[in-house]
């Protein structure tokens, strides 16, 4: 058997299944790997841990008393008097005027009710449709400014990673910006336009080397499109918490 | 505790906000290590505990009653600290230029031990350590800390940075591999 490398060594000492089963055999055996799996051992017990400073017993109250002001408590769903909760029963309420509206306006207001009936469920709609669009946005923005800060600190080895993500991104950052433009938000748009060239270039470049990813966080100032995706962050959090008043908390 | 953490996020979520405090209390000071750890920063590594613990309380519908909360806690806290690491990696290449004299990152260590040779090797030591772990990407140095420091699996590695398992285990063999290079003139005097 050949010897073993630094990475099957690595393996070993941290106890990771290694891809030859028979490498410890092979370390036992021979006198070359042993010396250099002491060496290794030797090197990675000199790097203790940093000693975090100690906390009191208090610390956790401590932490507790500094968040709660800033906390709103999620909201207590309430039950009416038959057990069914008030927001259950608020929409069967709501379901069954409409439909009893739907009716009347069928039989004696065909056209003009079927109208107010559409304005009616298209403003609930449009209501829901934005809060969940909020908070899908805030999750792809969360998910591209993990992927710029991997960017950052990236080196080739990481490059495959950054492409598979890159691609899954690119695909929904062009219908967010695409929506942005239509929807007259110049600020998100342009922002998803330079994210989008980013993610662009990692995704397909077929040979992703070191240099490009330089090049890429240089010419295409990455740094710069991190600190708008974060502005945008804040903005689209503010946005998604004022359509749901009642939960979640502020900062 | 596990059963006890659920049962709080349920009175939680059911609006008894108060609750939070037991979750936090229990949970603060493993987060607090690993932050420090993550940092090296005694004040930053406090704030992204309040952080953690803030994102943990606004995400917590998210929560998925068959994990353990004090990962998931955990998961962000690391989040964060990578955040901070980032950021601050940023503001020092921005210093970096401004620094005219390198050597200012010498220790210059005061004859106050009983060996003064020994305190100053041993301190040396430290501080290459310490420069061979900023020399890291932030997800080597994470994932290194994760597996060396704080004894985590790959597969946690991997679920708590949101990286395949395999970029895990290489993240930690590029740090060690890079730490032993940077390191290895120190051999002979360790």
């Amino acid at each position: 058997m050949k010897h073993l490398n630094e990475e099957e060594l690595i393996a070993l000492y941290y106890g990771e299944p290694a891809e030859d089963p028979d490498a410890r055999r092979h370390l036992a055996q021979c006198e070359e790997c042993a010396g250099s799996y002491a060496e290794l051992k030797q090197d990675l017990e000199g790097i203790q841990a940093a000693e975090a400073p100690p906390r009191g017993v208090e610390y956790g109250e401590q932490v507790w008393q500094a968040l709660r002001p800033s906390l709103v408590a999620y909201e207590r769903p309430r039950r009416s008097w038959f057990g069914i909760s008030w927001k259950a029963a608020g929409l069967a309420t709501a379901c069954a005027v409409l439909i009893a509206l739907g009716f009347v306006g069928g039989r004696y207001w065909e056209r003009r009710g079927t109208n107010l009936a559409k304005n009616a469920a298209g403003g609930a709609n449009a209501q829901a449709t934005q809060r969940v669009v909020l908070v899908v946005l805030t999750d792809h923005l969360d998910r591209t400014e993990r992927l710029l800060v991997a960017l950052q600190h990236a080196d080739a080895g990481d490059a495959p990673e950054l492409q598979s993500q890159a691609r899954e991104l690119l695909a929904s950052n062009r219908l967010y910006r695409a929506s942005a433009t239509e929807a007259g938000d110049p600020a998100l748009a342009g922002a998803l336009d330079r994210l989008e060239r980013v993610l662009a270039e990692v995704a397909n470049d077929p040979d992703l080397s070191e240099a490009d990813l330089d090049r890429v966080r240089t010419q295409m100032n990455t740094e710069g499109i991190l600190f708008e995706i974060r502005v945008l962050q804040s903005r689209t959090a503010d946005e998604a918490r004022a359509t749901v008043h009642t939960k979640g908390a502020t900062i | 505790m596990d059963g006890n953490d659920h049962s709080i996020v349920r009175a939680v979520l059911a609006g008894d906000k108060d609750a939070y405090g037991a979750l936090v209390r229990a949970h603060s000071t493993t987060v607090f290590r690993v932050a420090f750890r993550i940092v090296g920063n005694e004040a930053d590594a406090e704030e992204i505990v309040q952080e953690a613990f803030l994102r943990g309380y606004q995400r917590l519908e998210s929560f998925e009653l068959r994990s353990k909360f004090g990962t998931w806690i955990y998961r962000i806290a690391v989040n964060c600290a990578l955040n901070r690491v980032g950021k601050s990696e940023v503001d020092a290449e921005y210093r970096h230029g401004e620094e005219n004299d390198p050597e200012q990152k010498t220790v210059q260590v005061a004859a106050t031990g009983a060996d003064p040779e020994r305190v100053l090797l041993s301190r040396e030591i430290g501080t290459a350590h310490e420069q061979a772990m900023q020399r890291l990407t932030a997800t080597e140095r994470t994932a290194f800390i994760l597996r060396h420091m704080e004894d985590r699996s790959m597969s946690d590695i991997a679920d708590v940075l949101g990286i395949a398992p395999n970029s895990a285990k290489q993240a930690v063999f590029r740090a060690v591999q890079k730490l032993r290079r940077e390191l290895a003139p120190l051999r002979g005097n360790a």
